[in-house]
Formats: structure tokens, sequence, C-alpha cells
């Protein structure tokens, strides 16, 4: 390699070349930094654009798809939801406070840039095991930023998902996912008009945090990496409630021709895409920024990731009343630039110009790679292996307290109780169940959110692995009767370098788009995290899925659990594939030749919503929950939590494979617990729709006792105390995280 | 025709919990929520005053600390000094007692971290505006989120504040370490009322129980009462 194919953003040598060859010039530093941030694989997804296409975004209800700073569903006869999920994992690993804050403070402003007012947050957080002091400060300080930003701005964060895997120690996972409302007469694009209009900025003033961020967002980490720290962005709350307050105000006056934040790549990505998305270019005079920092060269002002700032394309006339609106919200604002027909991007500070570049350089003509893909050998064929027993090692009930003891299958609450989960009083179900609920307070309607993002089936298998987290969302929805309406996703995956690690994105992508295809479920945004690798090893596949499903009226809501003793509980839903692969049974015993990932019973998956609604319309309910995490077991203590004693009496036939009964987290199934008295009318509905469904026992306090027949007809019986089921459920997490001093 | 009575929601750059209250007012018959800005200098026809939850100023210095010396406070004290009602609920109440209407002061919670989850309290002091409708004693359920709500005072003044009646709430089991488990507290006069539990978050629910609407339908009462006895003078 040559000195002068050395780039000082580490932009590879053929892509400089490709620079040098558009422009025929060497480019100058500023251009240099521009091109190292839009062609960033985090702004450019120049590695997964071709794939991406394999979404359908299409849907009646669809108000705006992908292209925008969120995706728009409409749920109300007025009314859209605007929702997005973002990960932040490189910023959170290397400063987890602030990388998570801004992780959140990010996704905020993508959604009230689009008009709507954020009213519900969740998360999706991987990190490598507990027993890792150095996990255990990530772990805490990434949930005391997402605290610190959500319940300081006042948006609920209102659920999750956690997972604890050592193959993500040295790459955390941090993803944010935002909703929020919008009039569908004031929805705002981040497509201009085609109007002479000025640039006007909003917001915190530029200072030196984040430079460069979305680049080091494209890269492995090496061990060289000691410290990254600068290129972290810091997060204000305070300032971004007043930002986001300003902004809502300039949209609903209609005073704003487009709005994008100032995200990855800040004032660059924001201002060249607006000018992009209109085929125009922009002119930006890096002197009339608003600086923390006066030594501040053009490139960096240009590259600051700076928070709590958003970008707006305004007519002439209506920019004194903004600069009005921001003096009385006390945020800077500033005219930086103005609209040119020359589809250039061009940066002056003052009269002199530092970059002069073709907008479709930066952006259409930005490098698209169909980057070669092998599939991973995987383990021996599934047809040669047999099933655990249920003797020795594999005692049911020691390996349902190997589920609970671990993190991943206790009690999150040590999570949820650090967030203000119910700030804005919409919050129709608390933490601690599979969906958050969110009152629209119209219609009596209300939006569920299920997150999907348990990589452990996409490591058996990318392609149906993904399709269980889909089916999983589906499940969960129609678990409190909402009809999924649009599904947002954030893929998570190793280097794309790697054929093994496109592989899997491709599998992956392709097992997403299947299944939302299937169900006529729109993908209305999304994101793509790449480069999760360090030192040469990659994360497993883990895309993490958010859906969203609508429920037309809030008022049938049952709970998830319940505290009274006496009532039936049945299963209800698809059961002829209970395969073991991906579960989290199988992650805790991480058997040599795993049971093939379980086949999704779509036809029952589409008709469990319907059923749900007849059964929840009936008011027969008194809680329900998808079979998830853990699978029967697990699902039957989570319904019973609503008291401290409650436990169960379970009758069983006879059982082919007791493990499979127990412990599969095949979706499509479904734990009622009910009246005795609606017992019929709940099993007639069932047989009416086609869904399987069984009586399996009833609640009882201060008892859990199963009985069931074995293969050869044997009478089996598993007892334990609920108490001390519950005991463990809620220690596992919070114990290791309260014994510190 | 029942008189209406406006009741002011203080609403300081940061405040969070402002729309939550004015939701809350609003369903109590004879309440009227108005908004009123930091930088208020008139209490003009307010007749109860409440500084609802949030991060005023962001809280990055000492919890309330700018709060309590914007300019909306001099309003407050006077208000407060004149025996109208004032109810401070989380930051409301960190506010009150930073600027020395409250006793006492809230420091972070032992446990450090911040903290929402269901309590279950008790109220021992029905005689103040905003619990007449509750009987001393009364177990009642309500949300806490706060990161600084662990009441702290020197031994002293609590005594003082105990044999006065002054602790209005107390938690069953201690969530933040509150010396005393004390979850809310009344001025000696007990006109004004601070809590760090949320009312406003538990004044309709679709399962629990809304034993925060009663706060306000104290209020009510308590403002009814208050103009017939106007009236009455006034004949």
């Amino acid at each position: 390699m040559t000195a002068d194919t050395i780039s000082r953003f580490k932009i590879p040598a053929h892509e400089m070349e490709r620079i040098r060859s558009f422009l025929g010039r060497d480019p100058s530093l500023t251009e240099e930094a521009v091109f190292s941030a839009l062609w960033s694989e985090h702004c450019s997804y120049k590695s997964s654009r071709i794939h991406l296409r394999k979404f359908s975004s299409k849907g009646p209800r669809v108000l705006m798809g992908p292209g925008e700073n969120a995706g728009v569903v409409r749920v109300t006869s007025r009314t859209g939801i605007a929702f997005k999920m973002e990960s932040h994992n490189h910023p959170s690993y290397i400063e987890p406070f602030q990388g998570a804050a801004t992780g959140v403070g990010g996704i905020l402003r993508d959604i009230f840039a689009m008009g709507a007012r954020p009213v519900a947050l969740t998360n999706s957080l991987v990190f490598g095991s507990l027993r890792q002091p150095r996990q255990l400060t990530l772990f805490r300080r990434v949930v005391a930023g997402i605290a610190a930003y959500g319940n300081s701005i006042g948006v609920p964060t209102m659920g999750g998902e956690v997972w604890f895997d050592e193959r993500y120690a040295k790459n955390i996972l941090v993803n944010a996912f935002a909703l929020g409302l919008v009039a569908e007469d004031g929805i705002m694009s981040a497509v201009p008009p085609p109007k002479p209009l000025l640039a006007v900025y909003l917001g915190n003033k530029t200072g030196r945090d984040g430079v460069s961020g979305a680049a080091m967002a494209s890269r492995s980490f090496t061990d060289g990496d000691t410290d990254l720290r600068p290129q972290v962005q810091v997060a204000d709350p305070f300032v971004g409630k007043k930002v986001m307050e300003a902004t809502l105000t300039i949209i609903r006056e209609g005073l704003a021709g487009a709005i994008q934040d100032m995200g990855a790549a800040g004032l660059t990505s924001s201002s060249v895409e607006m000018a992009a998305k209109a085929g125009l270019g922009i002119e930006i005079d890096v002197d009339k920024v608003p600086l923390r920092d006066f030594s501040m060269e053009p490139w960096e002002i240009l590259l600051s990731e700076s928070q709590e700032r958003m970008l707006l394309l305004v007519e002439e006339p209506r920019v004194e009343r903004i600069m009005d609106i921001a003096r009385e919200s006390q945020v800077s604002a500033a005219v930086v630039g103005r609209i040119i027909s020359d589809p250039i991007f061009r940066v002056r500070k003052g009269e002199t110009v530092f970059a002069e570049v073709p907008v479709p350089y930066l952006t259409d003509h930005a490098p698209l790679y169909d980057r070669p893909a092998r599939a991973r050998v995987h383990a021996p064929s599934p047809s040669a292996h047999h099933s655990p027993s249920e003797a020795g090692r594999h005692s049911i009930v020691e390996l349902f307290h190997r589920l609970l003891d671990h993190p991943n299958g206790g009690s999150a609450e040590w999570i949820s109780r650090q967030f203000d989960f119910e700030v804005g009083t919409r919050t129709l179900l608390p933490p601690g169940h599979d969906v958050a609920v969110v009152d629209l307070r119209e219609e009596e309607h209300a939006v569920a959110i299920s997150m999907a993002g348990f990589s452990h089936p996409l490591t058996r298998d990318p392609g149906r692995g993904a399709m269980l987290l889909v089916a999983k969302c589906v499940t969960d929805l129609a678990a409190v009767g909402a009809w999924p309406v649009g599904l947002t996703d954030c893929l998570n995956f190793g280097n794309p370098e790697r054929p093994e690690t496109m592989s899997d994105f491709v599998l992956a992508v392709s097992g997403i788009a299947d299944a939302t295809k299937r169900l006529g479920i729109p993908v209305v945004s999304g994101n793509v995290s790449f480069y999760n690798e360090t030192d040469g090893i990659s994360i497993p596949p883990t895309p993490i899925l958010a859906t969203c499903g609508l429920l037309s009226d809030r008022r049938r809501l049952v709970p998830g659990r319940t505290f009274r003793a006496g009532l039936s509980l049945a299963l209800a839903g698809a059961s002829h594939d209970l395969s073991l692969g991906g579960s989290y049974l199988d992650w805790i015993l991480d058997e040599p030749e795993p049971d093939p990932v379980p086949q999704v019973d779509w036809e029952t998956l589409a008709r469990l919503q319907p059923f749900m609604n007849v059964v929840l319309a009936g008011r027969t309910l008194c809680a329900s929950r998808a079979i998830g995490r853990g699978g029967l077991l697990r699902s039957l203590l989570q319904i019973v939590a609503g008291g401290p004693t409650l436990g169960v009496a379970l009758s069983l036939p006879r059982l082919d494979n007791p493990l499979q009964t127990f412990f599969s987290e095949a979706p499509g199934r479904i734990l009622l617990a009910f009246e005795p008295e609606h017992a019929r009318f709940i099993e007639q509905s069932a047989l009416e729709f086609g869904i399987p469904f069984r009586t399996i026992g009833i609640t009882v306090p201060h008892l859990w006792n199963i009985r069931y027949q074995d293969r050869d007809g044997r009478s089996k019986e598993l007892s334990d105390s609920p108490e001390q089921l519950k005991r463990r459920y809620s220690a596992s997490l919070a114990g290791q995280m309260e014994e510190l001093p | 025709m029942t008189p209406r009575h406006h009741v002011g929601i203080i609403r300081f750059p940061g405040t969070n919990c402002d729309l939550d209250t004015w939701e809350a007012i609003s369903l109590v018959p004879g309440l009227v929520p108005v908004w009123v800005s930091h930088k208020e200098k008139s209490a003009g026809d307010l007749a109860a005053i409440i500084l609802p939850g949030g991060f005023s100023y962001g809280d990055y210095f000492r919890t309330g600390a700018i709060a309590a010396r914007s300019p909306v406070m001099d309003l407050v004290g006077d208000f407060a000094q004149k025996g109208h009602p004032v109810l401070g609920i989380c930051n409301g109440f960190q506010i009150l007692a930073e600027a020395g209407i409250l006793p006492g002061t809230l420091l972070p919670n032992s446990g450090r971290t911040f903290l929402c989850q269901e309590e279950s309290l008790v109220i021992e002091n029905c005689r103040t505006p905003f619990t007449t409708l509750f009987d001393p004693g009364t177990p009642v359920t309500l949300p806490i989120a706060h990161q600084e709500g662990r009441f702290f005072i020197d031994p002293d003044r609590l005594q003082d504040i105990e044999k006065k009646g002054q602790v209005l709430l107390r938690y069953l089991s201690n969530p933040n370490g509150s010396l005393r488990e004390i979850a809310g507290l009344t001025n000696v006069t007990g006109n004004v009322v601070g809590l760090m539990p949320h009312p406003e978050r538990r004044a309709s629910s679709l399962f629990g129980r809304p034993d925060g609407l009663l706060f306000f339908q104290s209020l009510a009462l308590y403002l009814e009462r208050q103009s017939l006895r106007t009236l009455s003078e006034a004949h």
C-alpha cells in the first residue's frame, strides 16, 4: 500500500480509488471526512442494501415506510404510530452510560422528527456472562444510562428483553425501540418539497463529542482500541426535552418543509440525505453552526455527533417564527445553509469553500456490495439425534431449577424497576409481561409491542430461527388479542466481509421476509448493525424484532398473571412440532447433537388472534400469556406470579416426550387461566377456529404438583414449592446485581 | 351550581408529570386544572397549587435545587403562608423541601438506583386538604418512581415532626432507606403536603384500585367546604 492510498479516515484503499475517479482529483481533508461518514456501513448500508429489498413495506395501514426517520402505521381513524428501533452497540461498549443514554435520545429524535409525540420506549439488551466483573459494570451502567434518559425526558420505558451469553462479552448489544403518536394529517417527512428552502439548525450546540462515530460503528474492535471515548456522544435529556417540544410545536404550526435528526454523521448525513431525496443540492456554512468549541475544524463540525440536534428545511418567511419558538424553548437555532438547485454538497466557512462534491456521489453512487456468502458447516444431521432422556442430569425438576437460576430465566425486575415505565399513564400492562401495551386514548384502541431477539435458534439455523422470532412476536400479540400491523428490526451481525456472517445475514433476512409476507406484516423501518466483532470473533446472528399489534378494545385486555386460586388452566394452539432446537433448554444443555429448530405452523398461528379476540370479547379470561422462553413450566410460573403462594396442580395424559412438553418454545401456543364455568365456551370457540385446545389443570395456593404418564404408561409426578420457585425466579438476576458492595 | 376551583399546575422546564396531573385533576368534579409557568409571579384566582413530578432543569445538581430558586417559588411560598393548599409530588416534594417550605430533605435512594414500583403505604394524617377522604391507618397502594426519595432530617426535628403529627404517609416496607419509613409529610399548619408516591398515576385504573384519585377528591371536598364557610361568613 502506497502512502497516497492511505486514508486519514480509514477509508479502504479501493474506495479511495473510487472517490478519486469520481472527483478526478484527490479529495480535500473535509471531503474525505464527508465520504468516510456517508460511505460508512452505518450510513450507506452498502453490504445489506441489496438484501433488504426482500422486505415488503406495503400494507393498507402503512402511511410511511422505509427511507423516512421512522415508519408510520395507521391505528385509529385519524392517528398513526411512528416506530423504529436502532442499535447503539459500539458506543455502549466503550462508554456504557452515555452510549445507552444517547441510543435512547437518538431513537426518540427519529420519532419526533416525524411529528409524532413519543409515548413508549422498549429495549433489547444482550451482554456477556455476569460472572465477569467487566460485564457487571457494563450492564449496570447501560441500564442506568437508559433510565437516565427515558426517565428524565418523561417517555416511559415499558419493557424489553435481556440475554446473557458469553459470545457477546466483547460486543454487547444495546437496541432501543421507540413509538410515538401522530395525527395522520400531521406527519412530517424527511423529503423536502421542491421550493427554495433554508437549512435551520435547532438544538444543542456542536462540540467535539462523537466526531466520526458512524465510521467507528462501522469497524470491528481490536484490542488496540483502548480509547475511543472521544467518539462517543454525550446525552442531555433536559435539552432533549426542550428540543422535542420545540420541534413538535414547529411541526404543529406547519413551519418546516422537511426535518431530519442529526444522528449518525450529524450535520453531514442529515443535510446530504434530505437534499438527495429531493434530487437537489445543499450548501452549508460551518461558520453559522452554533458551537461549544470555537477551535473546531470544518470537518469536525460536519462529523460531530453532538446530541439533541435537528436539521430543518424551511421557507424563508417562516424562519422568524422558528427562531421565536427556539428562544422561548431556550435552545439554540441558526440558519446554517440553503438548498441549491445544482445537486452539489458544498461546505463553506465564510467565503472559503472546503468541500464541493456532487450529492449523488455521496448517496446513490456509494459503494454497494453483494458480498460473498458461504453457509456454516452445521452439526451432524438431526436424524442421527436422540432426544435426551428425562433421567439423571435431565431430571425435569433439576432442569427447571437450572433454567430459573440463570439470569436468562429469572425475573428482569431488577432492570425494569429502574425505568419509569408509567409516566404518561398510558401503560396498560406493567413490565414482566411479554408485551408492552400502550393506551391510545382514542376509540378505546391500544397498541401492543412485542420484542424478539433471542439468537439461539439462529445459531442453530439462521433461516428457520428468524422465522421463529416473527412467530414469537405474533404469538405474544395474540395472547393479548392484538393483531400485528407493522414490524421494525435491528439486524445485529458480525463482520460482513466474512462469508459465513454474510450467509447468516442473507438467511435471516430471507426468513424474516418470508414470515412477514406470509402473515401480511409490513416491515416499515429498520436498522443494520454490522461489525459486531472483536479480534476476529463475531457475535451470533442476532436480529432483534419489534412487532406492533392493534387491540381494538383496551377494556378487554387481561394481564399475563393472576393471584386467584381455583382457576382452570388450559393450553391453546399449535403443538405438532415441539422440537427443542434453539430453545433456552437447548442453550443451557448445549448438546453436541441438538434437535432441529421447530417448524412454525403458520395456519394455526394466523387463527390464534381471531380466536383470542372472541374469547377476550366474551370476558371469560382472567389471564393469558404466550408460551415463551423456558417453555410451559416457566410460563406456568409466570401466570401464577400474581400472588406469592399461588401454584398449580396439573394432570397431563401420556407424554411421549416430557422434555418437549415442559420445555419446548415452539411458538403459537397460549396459556389461559379462567373461571371453570367458562370452560365450555372457550373450548367451543377453539374448536370453531380449529385451534388445538386442552385443559391441563387448576391454580392452587401453596402447591406445585404436575402428574403425567411417561412413554410406557408409568405414573410420574413433579412436586415443588411455588414459594421456593418464585424465590429462585426473582433472585437469579437481582441476587447477582445486589450482592455487590 | 357547583363552584369550580382553579388548581394551578406548575411547569418547570423538565417537569414531565404535568399532563398526568392535569388528567387526574380533570377527573374530579369541581376542580379545573390551569397551567402555571415557572416565571409566574401572581397566584391570581388559584385555589390550590400542585408541583408535579419530573426532572426540573434536568436535576443534574442536587434535585430541585434550581427549581426551588425560580421566580414562581416566591408565589408558592406566599400562597402556602396564607394557608392555601399546596401539593408537591415526587420532584415537587423535593422542590418544596429544597425551598424550605417542607422540613427535611430527600437523599439518593439507599440502593442508589432509580426505583419504579408499587408500594403499600399507610395514611396517618387525614386532616390535610389532600387526605380528608381517607381513614387514619388506611392502607393504600401507590407507585413510586424516583432516584432521590430517601427522607432525611436531623434527630431533633424528626422528633418534632413526629410529635406534631406531620407524617402523612409511611411505607410498609421501606424501599429507599427513608427515616421512619416516611413517604410523605405536611407542614405544621397542615396545608402543604409533599408525597414521594404518585397519586396522579392511580387516578383511574384498568386493573388495580384507583387509590390516587382520593387525594384529588379530598381537595375538591376541602375547597368546597372552604367556599361554603367563606360564603356563610360573608352573610
